[in-house]
């Protein structure tokens, strides 16, 4: 009882510490990117074919979106970017992911940004060589060109559109005739709250506390991504270097010429040695990915607990939120929820 | 329908791969199985030399069958064999030197580890065989009631079985080896027989890591 009476001092009374609308200029959206989708298919009989190492892929999925945030941030474009476990539907700007491609050659990602309003602004692969950053800028500079073609109003109505589905989430009975679905997925304002609406400064001062949050669980990944560079980084190589390897050996037995006579015993252990060493080099790179999994496991789990408990605190109150917020709008309002 | 199609272009895939480089044919069907793996053989594996055959005694009956009167002509068989029978036997001999398998086995794959050689591979998926194949061959394996068969297709006609067969108590596993050659007209075949140990315990925990390679430690130590 007296937390609950806490919380509702806290919400009718605490001052709006946090602000959707705050000094940001209107081009610098927050951007919510959610964990990759680490892209591996079902059909786990296809897993060795396609060279996926599912273990590597999950790890690959936490960290990769961290790379492409130290990108966005360090174009000084866009307002905080966060990386968030799972989709935030009400972020200004969302961004999510799948891993198409990895080896130590080539990284293939599936990237799609999508605004509060539901306008896809970019969807589309973007490959690069592992080894540099092409691949996020050239998705960030995407990003940017799809910004560079809205106003400031449209850019002002995506933050507006973005609190309120936010809001909607949390006091349904309050928000539902502020916002429209349409049926393409895409949500049209209504009309706005007044601007001194006191639901609406309740609904940013908990958007703030869960923000707060979020960048809890944000610098707990952020640790994660530090752990994981450097071996990941080695992974990389040690692909790298196997891909070559079995380049140069393609090459070296279309090129050379067998002199050993077909049946004769040289000829025969000519035939199994190519095969023994292409197995071998292909159990070599399974013992890496044990060995990365091995090494970033303890971490990984260790960090999905701690993020697991974060997100649990949330959700629970969230749950007291949404109850004590239509209880303050059936108080108001005399509307029952 | 989609694992069918699987099965029916894996087996045509091999039998094209078999003709085009005039390849011996497998002689048995890939065969699907359902539920759990036919048979366990996972564990260490130490060979029996008693009960093992002699690779001399093996080539020595084997040419004899060869230079044996043809029944049609009464001549013995084209002396050319002699050279390639003696080639096949000296890779089987290679190929089965292991005195230790160390075989493992889960609901999809059977590893069967060899001392300086690859590791075999047998993966099954939904009761079906899939090959595991590169420019340089293929390896499908097949069970054959409670007999795990291994079938590695080589170019230049070249064909590597290994036929895996456990005791009803589970403590050995008989392992006949045939190597056929479109060069030879005659396969050959080679018997080993292995026994179930258990491998002593380490005085160390080791981990395989990326970074730091093999780690070890006297004491508890988390993967």
């Amino acid at each position: 009882m007296m937390r609950f009476i806490i919380v509702v001092l806290v919400l009718l009374l605490a001052p709006a510490a946090f602000s959707a609308t705050d000094a940001r200029l209107p081009t610098e959206l927050n951007i919510s990117i959610a964990m990759f989708d680490p892209g591996i298919p079902e059909d786990r009989s296809t897993h060795r074919d396609l060279q996926i190492f599912p273990r590597v892929r999950k790890i690959e999925s936490l960290y990769l979106p961290f790379v492409l945030r130290n990108v966005l941030t360090s174009q000084r474009q866009w307002g905080a970017i966060r990386v968030v476990p799972d989709s935030d539907v009400a972020a200004e700007l969302l961004i999510y992911g799948t891993i198409v491609r990895s080896d130590g050659d080539v990284l293939s990602l599936q990237i799609r940004a999508v605004d509060a309003r539901g306008h896809v602004w970019v969807d589309r692969v973007f490959s690069g060589s592992t080894d540099n950053q092409e691949l996020y800028t050239e998705f960030a500079a995407s990003l940017l060109a799809a910004r560079s073609m809205l106003d400031e109003r449209a850019l002002r109505n995506i933050v507006e559109t973005s609190l309120l589905r936010y809001a909607q989430q949390l006091a349904p009975a309050a928000f539902d005739a502020y916002l429209q679905q349409n049926p393409d997925d895409t949500f049209t304002i209504k009309r706005l709250p007044a601007s001194n609406d006191p639901m609406v400064e309740r609904i940013e001062r908990i958007r703030g506390v869960e923000y707060v949050f979020t960048d809890a669980v944000d610098a707990k990944f952020r640790e994660l991504s530090a752990d994981v560079a450097t071996v990941y980084e080695l992974w990389r190589e040690y692909r790298r270097k196997y891909n070559q390897f079995q380049r140069e050996e393609s090459l070296r037995v279309q090129t050379s010429k067998s002199y050993a006579e077909r049946g004769s015993y040289e000829g025969i252990l000519e035939r199994y040695e190519q095969y023994k060493w292409d197995r071998q080099a292909a159990e070599e790179q399974e013992k890496w990915a044990v060995g990365f999994e091995n090494e970033m496991g303890p971490t990984i789990t260790a960090i999905e607990e701690r993020v697991a408990e974060l997100e649990g605190w949330v959700e629970e109150r969230y749950a007291e939120w949404q109850r004590i917020l239509a209880e303050l709008f059936e108080l108001e309002t005399g509307l029952p929820d | 329908m989609l694992k069918l199609r699987k099965l029916v272009s894996a087996i045509a895939c091999l039998l094209l791969a078999a003709c085009s480089a005039n390849q011996p044919t497998i002689d048995e069907s890939i065969q699907s199985f359902a539920g759990g793996m036919p048979a366990d053989l996972s564990g260490s594996w130490e060979r029996d030399y008693s009960r093992s055959d002699d690779i001399q005694g093996v080539l020595n009956s084997t040419l004899r069958r060869i230079y044996r009167p043809q029944p049609d002509s009464g001549y013995p068989a084209a002396s050319q064999d002699l050279s390639k029978v003696v080639a096949l036997a000296r890779f089987a001999e290679l190929i089965t030197r292991p005195d230790v398998l160390t075989i493992t086995q889960d609901d999809f794959e059977i590893k069967v580890a060899r001392k300086d050689d690859f590791t075999m591979l047998c993966e099954f998926y939904d009761g079906y065989a899939k090959r595991t194949e590169s420019e340089f061959g293929a390896e499908v394996c097949s069970w054959n009631g409670h007999q795990l068969v291994s079938y590695l297709v080589l170019p230049d006609g070249l064909l590597v079985s290994h036929r895996f067969t456990m005791s009803g108590d589970e403590q050995s596993l008989h392992v006949a080896t045939t190597i056929s050659s479109s060069a030879s007209r005659v396969p050959f075949t080679v018997n080993r027989v292995y026994m179930r140990f258990e491998p002593p315990e380490s005085d160390f925990n080791c981990v395989e890591t990326l970074s730091m390679k093999r780690v070890c430690s006297t004491g508890e130590i988390t993967p």
